[in-house]
């Protein structure tokens, strides 16, 4: 009976998720018994404190490729890039989710149970916000650390739930608007639910077919197996139904929109910078490792995967009139051009992990940006009332110029750099098609940004245009690791470039 | 009645049998019975209550949710607690220390529910 | 041998899952279809587990459950605070204003 062996564990390669977890573990006991009035300052200095002794530690592992418990997890240049650059974009966009001046309280509300426009819901508008959005984050980057080093498909799904369901959660916690806050919880929940019940049973075909989960083994499972084809190709395409909806691509994107605009703007943030670099970072293992033998047959699926979220993105930002759902929009057509260095295999990860950390940095830079524009109903995010801000405002208004400018892919920004990055390995993979398509795109999506750039600067303000609020200096802080980064790697990209070469291709065996 | 198929013959002839029982009777009961409907015999029968009104929607108290979300977590709990008590005699201190970290975490929940006095029934 | 009735059925269970949450307008009617859809895939990882004679399949179908049972906690929470907030859980009307914010005593409003 006790033939059943413990797998070895290497707590050095586990540490920096071990980090992360026991600080939102530790989180939640600050929330049980520490005095009302100090739990802010402790859990901002233990959040940011957990995420930077777990960085340490991702830099202490740099050159560590090992496969540990049992294959569960799967330690490796690429994954360590990936856990590293999502804790670096959880660091700075803890920055807003921990801002209060602009808003007395803080963005998030203090009592979610309380429902909207209740007499309750109205006395708590001038309370402090929840803190319990701290532990809640640090799950999440956790889950998403461990989503991008996990060696075999259940871990990479109890991954996807532990990073899902904190951030069902923090997107109805919004102080402001609470009716679409909560709505778009609820439609979140439900499609992740739905997507992630494709993606087990994708999981559960492949098991069917393989006898295992781990991805080197269905690797191997695809040449040997004597099971039917239809299981492999049945279950490859609902774990990737799964995966894509996690990364928002066209068929799958339609909750995006809604819960971008409907979530309060930092988590908005950390969804569009964090949330993508981890659903990328789980694409690229799962096709890179179990099924690169198989690129023949899935290839053109996704490249036309990628041609619709390619176009569909873009051709739907330039109809938006709400600034968060124009960035939604253009996060769905830049999960358009990462899907592109998915098809390109393992030509195109280094460029694709540089894109991740350039566009997770000016989305997070802009998305702070837009907390700033208020009127006495929060944040105006609509477009018209941006009209005319570059009189009043010149250098936010400058600032958000320069980012829309990276978006769009101008010369001297990250924007330019990393598309080019990313479309030159492609080409050099063969996926021409796709790359003409993904530069044309890319022309149709500048027409938005530029739009928003000439309504700031060429059309005059409105009768009540909103006021651009004077953040603390967290705000600030974060608008100027977006606007540097993306003005760093626009100019010098060499360095990263650099260390995304040498974080090499995934561990396959 | 050979093959992996056939393994459920029985079977199926049963469900036929059954099929074409329900049939029969049904039909003979059409066939022979009187017919005469009144507005009484359409509600639905409930045993000694009169029929609900309206909708067949009922509420339960809210308070429940939270005791039955407790009893998910403990449920679940032991869901893996039972493998592990069978196999755990040959594995040493290791494994019950990790089983320990586990309901660690997981009392670490009841902890934070019990502090913010979700447990006191009000 | 291939095991063709329980592949057949957890597919069948899989569709009617989808059928369910693409039809069904209650979210809480859309979760149980959810919850139909994991059926499906527990039913596949135990008939994987025994015409291969693995041992693994049946340990991840425990690891299905749970999640399944942490995300449905958290899925009605998120429903309940919708019905505290509009006195309906339609998915239909999400979305749009609600009726009555303030309403006591709204009829409740289900559509199946």
């Amino acid at each position: 009976m006790n033939d059943i062996q413990l797998p070895a564990i290497d707590y050095a390669a586990l540490l920096p998720m071990l980090i992360v977890f026991g600080a939102a573990c530790v989180g939640i006991l600050v929330e049980a018994f520490a005095p009302r009035g100090w739990r802010f300052v402790i859990q901002v200095s233990l959040t940011i404190g957990g995420l930077v002794a777990g960085l340490v530690a991702i830099i202490v592992n740099r050159d560590l490729e090992i496969t540990t418990i049992g294959g569960a997890v799967t330690v490796d240049g690429p994954g360590l890039f990936l856990q590293g650059a999502i804790i670096i974009l959880g660091i700075v966009s803890l920055g807003l989710i921990a801002e209060r001046r602009l808003e007395r309280g803080g963005p998030f509300v203090a009592e979610a149970a309380h429902a909207a426009n209740s007499d309750g819901d109205k006395r708590q508008e001038r309370e402090p916000g929840a803190t319990e959005v701290f532990p809640l984050t640090l799950f999440a980057i956790a889950g998403m650390m461990l989503f991008c080093v996990s060696g075999d498909l259940l871990t990479m799904f109890v991954a996807l739930e532990v990073f899902s369901l904190p951030l069902y959660l923090l997107c109805g916690l919004a102080r402001r608007r609470r009716l679409i806050s909560q709505e778009a919880a609820l439609k979140y929940f439900l499609l992740g639910a739905f997507a992630s019940a494709f993606f087990l049973y994708g999981v559960a075909l492949l098991y069917g077919y393989a006898g295992t989960v781990s991805l080197t083994g269905i690797r191997e499972g695809v040449l040997q197996s004597e099971q039917s084809g239809i299981l492999l190709a049945a279950g490859l395409a609902l774990l990737a139904i799964g995966l894509l909806f996690k990364a928002a691509a066209v068929p799958f994107h339609v909750w995006t929109p809604d819960v971008y605009q409907g979530a309060p703007t930092p988590v908005t943030a950390l969804m569009a910078a964090c949330t993508k670099a981890a659903a990328f970072g789980g694409l690229l293992r799962v096709f890179n490792v179990a099924f690169e033998t198989t690129a023949w047959d899935w290839q053109p699926v996704l490249a036309t995967v990628a041609i619709l979220t390619m176009v569909v993105g873009s051709i739907l930002a330039v109809a938006q009139t709400d600034i968060k759902r124009l960035l939604a929009y253009s996060s769905v057509a830049n999960a358009g051009y990462l899907l592109v260095g998915v098809v390109s295999l393992n030509g195109a990860v280094g460029s694709s992990l540089f894109y991740l950390i350039a566009y997770g940095f000016s989305v997070l830079g802009a998305f702070a940006m837009v907390t700033l524009v208020r009127d006495s109903e929060g944040e105006a995010t609509h477009l018209s009332r941006w009209a005319g801000l570059g009189k009043g405002s010149p250098l936010f208004s400058a600032l958000f110029t320069f980012l829309m400018l990276g978006f769009a892919g101008i010369p001297l920004t990250s924007g330019f750099t990393s598309k080019f990055a990313l479309f030159s390995s492609a080409w050099d993979s063969d996926q021409s098609v796709l790359v003409i398509v993904g530069v044309l795109s890319s022309v149709v999506l500048a027409f938005p940004y530029l739009k928003v750039v000439v309504l700031l600067w060429l059309n005059p303000p409105g009768e009540e245009t909103p006021t651009v609020s004077v953040p603390s200096m967290l705000t600030r802080a974060v608008i100027f690791a977006g606007v540097a980064v993306t003005f760093v790697l626009g100019v010098a990209p060499s360095f990263l470039l650099d260390i995304v070469a040498d974080a090499g291709p995934f561990l396959a065996k | 009645m050979d093959g992996y198929l056939g393994s459920y013959a029985t079977l199926g002839v049963l469900l036929v049998v059954a099929g074409a029982f329900f049939v029969v009777a049904y039909t003979a009961n059409r066939v022979l019975r009187t017919n005469a409907p009144s507005a009484a015999k359409s509600t639905s029968y409930e045993c000694g209550l009169d029929p609900a009104e309206g909708s067949d929607w009922a509420q339960a108290q809210i308070r429940y949710y939270v005791y039955a979300f407790l009893y998910a977590l403990f449920a679940v709990e032991s869901v893996f607690l039972f493998p592990w008590a069978v196999v755990f005699d040959g594995l040493g201190m290791v494994s019950v220390a990790e089983m320990g970290v586990f309901v660690a975490v997981l009392a670490l929940g009841l902890l934070y529910a019990w502090r913010k006095g979700v447990l006191t029934w009000t | 041998m291939h095991p063709v009735i329980p592949y057949v059925l957890a597919a069948m269970l899989f569709g009617a899952g989808v059928y369910g949450v693409v039809v069904r307008r209650n979210a809480v009617l859309v979760l149980m279809a959810v919850e139909l859809m994991l059926g499906a895939v527990n039913l596949v990882l135990v008939t994987a587990d025994a015409t291969m004679r693995l041992h693994t399949g049946q340990t991840l179908a425990l690891f299905v459950i749970v999640v399944a049972a942490a995300e449905v906690g958290l899925g009605l929470a998120i429903v309940l605070q919708l019905y505290r907030l509009r006195r309906s859980i339609v998915t239909d009307d999400v979305g749009a204003e609600p009726a009555s914010a303030e309403g006591e005593e709204e009829p409740v409003k289900v559509v199946a």
